[in-house]
């Protein structure tokens, strides 16, 4: 029981930019938003909590006219109006940087700030030069450098981004909605994020910052509102609370910091890797892995560092058999030298991999619980082809309770799980296939605080069960704090070694990072050899 | 536990929605038929015999049109398929069939003529859907552009064709007559550009009301088997819902196109030898024309999306029976043309309609539609005002059209304003506190 507070006494002076009146927003069978009222600052940056399904997307959605039927009132400066369209918001200042990225890729960067709102010349055709000159002058005030004519496909996620912040600056936004804008940024990218936000809220704009992640709120943000099951818990002065508070709000209980103390006692070598390349047929940079060897052991947990675009991804689906072009180098599995050319037969193999796009990559969408439990499996629970109903059933129980998958039943839909219990349905079906070596790439993307906790410890238990786990992760700390072994890859090629007593933040963030300090002899040797560029 | 048995028996229910209400139409539509219509009174065995046999035509190839659908994919060339495989099965018939010398009826085939034709048809279908699957899984075609390929190029190879067996087939008797010693008159008649298939027992094939209805429930069962029981049939609604992720999880998703392209090509061949055995003669121009789209349509309004990964067998079958009953309804109703002449209206009618509903059921909760917005609503009212009409008018009487484009025309313009003025209007929200 918190009191309500809603708006603090140091500021409740200055009249609210945006007033947000007891607004509710139902879906058939769901309350996304349960009457939340809510005041928002002129120039202040707002920091919106809470776990997944808290709710805070749909609000930002109704704030920037992607939602346009809710209950209840938003009151810009004061007057009550109801956006039919993003392009209303739009008008009315408002700008909205949605987590998935809403560029047209075979547009150029200019094309894409100035799409719906194109410049033309006096003849009524585009005015391409001018909207190229205007993009630059945007995008550098914005410290990126990429060409207005280039490809948005062809950009990195964090360029990406600072196009979509271009393109609200470019008509005059004043309130900024940025939806979890650091999910799939690398530190650098986080840290050029961070100047511009500085630089707009330095111009007056007002920022709305949705994001669980506690430092970056706390490094940011004025207040702090925190939303859980789609109700308004409590909005707070940052310097009146501290990460550990919202925390405990967020979820409604106490999260302690995890810890494995009890030290891992790896076995045997599981899966040793020898100058694997990965050829990148058509790119300028002849290869997007090169020359990388590694050991893997049963009961070890090793982590792969590295930037966006450094080969993570690449990496382990070469181990599993799932790269475009097929790799060169040894890869000995348990002892036999394997040359996957399918994810199947790395299956059989003994090799899981659960991909970073769940829903892309791994999710069946139309599927209930059980069958995404099952579907790798379902030729043990079959009998000359036809699937046992009972059997399959008795499968997927065992192997949701092993890992703890919360679930209305088997029969659940799977859209209607948490994203953490998402995840782990698909480590539950991997398992099932009595994997020895397990790739997570990047598993606890887009899960909440709570049920990351949750997944480390089951990636614990398993690691302690005799499997050789390899994860990659985009966040530092998630690795410091599950992996026996961290090493680092930038452009492709290993660049670190650390174990667990070795490693910080800094000495990885070094390594990732060679490129930009030491690497630029070898970086101009290999762009004259692919020639070209 | 109680809520938890409630939710079960209603979650059956809303698993099962579209086939109860596409049951419930079919009942709807066949009683108002038969209210209004003498000849299903009349002749109700006869009229029901001969709806079984056209549906189980239509459902046996609809069936295998699903079967890709589910799969993620589309098969555009079924109806080329059957008329292809007609040619080839009557090919088969002419060419292995004794000479008949003179004017004397031909013989009756033995069996194994008969199992050949029919069997080599088939494999000619194994055929076009594997070059399907490699086209598709290997070349890397979009399935649209591979099957409708063989939409455009099939029939054409088939009319080619069919001269050439022709003539073939007049060599063989030229000869059998020159060594009976029998000269033949009838040499220099013009080249026939369709196949006869006239042996009394081929032809009983398509013609008995029965044998065509069980050869497609031997097909639905078998196929329900596959689709809801099987490994494969899990691993099909896998790959159509989430190709990438079906590769990732192990299933060979290039051997289970080819597996649906083959069953697609081999059910439309089936169709093909029975359509040929009930008109008797394999004609590439008509044969199955437009019915590709006839076996995509029953398979959507029975209920299967296009983006694949969703479709049950006993949604198809209905789907497929609506679409007759519809059809014949329409027919026996307005005689202003034959079934087959209403058959594309209907079928593009449905269509729209079926996908349309699936569309507004899963935008149910999310924004109300606006569906004459602008000028692009106002032309639209206008368009479907002139279609009423001009329906009205071809079916019942000039006049008529005259007062059925009038009421649409006049009830779409009063709700678009009324909606307009509602629009408007302040809302209560909107006041100040």
């Amino acid at each position: 029981m918190e009191a309500p507070a809603p708006v603090t006494s140091a500021t409740s002076g200055a009249a609210p930019l945006i007033a947000v009146d007891r607004v509710t927003k139902r879906y058939p069978g769901v309350i996304a938003l349960n009457d939340v009222s809510l005041n928002i600052l002129p120039g202040e940056l707002h920091a919106i909590c809470g776990e997944n399904g808290a709710g805070k997307s749909t609000l930002m959605k109704i704030l920037a006219g992607v939602i346009p039927d809710y209950e209840g009132e938003i009151r810009l400066r004061g007057a009550a109006l109801r956006f039919g369209d993003t392009r209303a918001a739009e008008a009315a200042g408002v700008a909205i940087i949605h987590q998935e990225l809403n560029l047209v890729e075979e547009l150029s960067a200019a094309a894409n700030i100035f799409l719906g709102r194109e410049l033309t010349t006096a003849w009524g055709l585009l005015d391409e030069r001018g909207m190229n000159a205007r993009a630059r002058e945007l995008l550098l005030s914005l410290e990126c450098d990429v060409a207005p004519q280039a490809r948005a496909g062809s950009l990195r996620v964090g360029d990406q981004q600072l196009i979509e912040i271009a393109k609200a600056l470019s008509f005059d936004t004043d309130i900024l909605i940025m939806d979890e804008p650091t999910s799939a940024l690398t530190e650098t990218e986080v840290a050029r994020l961070f100047r511009v936000i500085a630089r707009l809220r330095a111009r007056g704009v007002t920022i709305l910052y949705i994001s669980h992640k506690m430092d970056e709120v706390f490094q940011l943000a004025d207040r702090v509102t925190v939303l859980r099951d789609g109700k308004w818990v409590s909005t707070l002065e940052r310097t009146a609370t501290n990460a550990r508070e919202i925390t405990h709000l967020m979820v409604g209980r106490e999260i302690e910091a995890t810890q494995f103390t009890e030290p891992r006692r790896p076995g045997e070598v599981v899966l040793e890797v020898n100058r694997l390349s990965l050829a990148w047929p058509g790119h300028a940079k002849a290869w997007r892995l090169r020359d990388v060897s590694f050991q893997l052991r049963r009961g070890e947990v090793l982590g792969f560092a590295g930037l966006m675009g450094a080969g993570r991804t690449e990496l382990l689906e070469c181990l599993f058999g799932a790269s475009q072009v097929p790799p060169q180098g040894r890869i000995v599995l348990s002892g036999h030298e394997v040359n996957f050319f399918q994810p199947v037969e790395a299956m059989k193999a003994g090799v899981a991999m659960v991909t970073e796009d769940r829903k892309r990559l791994g999710l069946f969408a139309q599927f209930d619980v059980g069958q995404n439990v099952s579907i790798c499996t379902l030729d043990r629970v079959a009998s000359g082809g036809m699937i046992s109903a009972a059997a399959e059933e008795r499968m997927a129980r065992a192997s949701v309770a092993r890992l703890g998958v919360k679930t209305a039943g088997l029969s659940a839909a799977i859209t209607s799980l948490s994203g953490g219990n998402q995840q782990k349905t698909i480590i539950a079906r991997w398992l099932l296939t009595e994997p020895k070596v397990l790739l997570l790439d990047d598993p606890t993307r887009g899960i909440d605080v709570g049920a990351k906790a949750e997944l480390y410890r089951v990636i614990d238990g398993l690691c302690r069960e005799g499997l050789g786990v390899i994860v990659t992760s985009s966040e530092l700390p998630e690795l410091l704090t599950l992996c026996d072994r961290i090493l680092v890859l930038c452009e492709g090629r290993l660049t670190g070694e650390f174990t667990r007593d070795e490693a910080t933040e800094q000495k990885i963030m070094e390594a990732a990072t060679q490129r930009e300090v030491g690497g630029r002899k070898s970086e101009v040797g290999s762009g004259s050899h692919s020639g070209g560029n | 536990m109680s809520t938890l048995e409630e939710s079960h028996s209603r979650s059956l229910l809303h698993r099962y929605r579209n086939e109860v209400g596409l049951l419930i139409a079919i009942t709807v539509v066949a009683a108002f038929t038969t209210l209004m219509d003498p000849a299903y009174r009349e002749k109700p065995i006869q009229n029901l015999q001969e709806l079984l046999r056209q549906s189980s035509l239509i459902g046996i190839f609809a069936l295998g049109a699903a079967l890709v659908i589910i799969s993620g994919g589309i098969d555009l060339s079924s109806g080329s398929v059957i008329a292809f495989s007609g040619v080839v099965c009557s090919s088969i018939m002419l060419l292995l069939a004794p000479v008949s010398l003179g004017d004397d009826a031909p013989k009756p085939l033995s069996l194994a003529v008969l199992a050949a034709a029919i069997l080599g048809a088939m494999f000619v279908a194994f055929l076009i859907g594997t070059l399907h699957a490699w086209l598709i899984t290997v070349v890397r075609l979009p399935p649209f552009v591979a099957t409708l390929a063989s939409l455009v190029g099939l029939r054409s190879l088939a009319r080619i064709l069919v001269p050439q067996i022709n003539v073939a087939q007049h060599a063989r008797k030229a000869a059998a007559m020159l060594a009976a010693g029998i000269t033949d008159d009838d040499s220099s008649k013009a080249v026939s550009k369709l196949l006869e298939a006239y042996d009394p027992r081929f032809r009983q094939l398509g013609s008995t009301w029965w044998i065509p209805l069980a050869i497609f429930v031997v097909l639905i069962v078998a196929m329900w088997l596959l689709l809801s029981k099987t490994v494969i049939g899990r691993h099909l609604y896998a790959l159509g819902g989430n190709e990438q992720a079906a590769r990732l999880s192990g299933i060979r998703t290039d051997r289970l196109k080819w597996l649906a392209y083959v069953i697609g090509a081999m059910t439309a061949s089936l169709a093909g030898v029975l359509y040929c055995s009930e008109v008797a003669s394999a004609d590439p121009e008509t044969a199955g024309r437009g019915y590709e789209l006839t076996a995509i349509a029953a398979a959507v309004v029975g209920g299967c999306s296009l983006q694949g990964g969703i479709g049950t067998v006993p949604g198809v079958v209905l789907g497929v029976l609506f679409l007759r009953v519809v059809i014949d309804a329409v027919a026996k109703l307005f005689k202003g043309g034959t079934a087959d002449d209403f058959e594309g209206m209907i079928v593009g009618f449905l269509v729209v309609l079926a996908v349309a509903f699936n569309e507004l059921r899963q935008s149910r909760g999310g924004r109300r539609i606006e569906f004459f917005p602008g000028a692009l609503g106002a032309l639209t009212i206008l368009i479907l005002a002139g279609l009423t009409g001009l329906l009205a008018a071809l079916t019942v009487s000039a006049r008529a059209g005259y007062t059925a484009g009038g009421v649409v025309l006049a009830g779409l313009v009063i709700a678009r304003i009324l909606k307009r003025r509602r629009a408007t209007s302040p809302t209560p929200a909107s006041e100040q506190g």
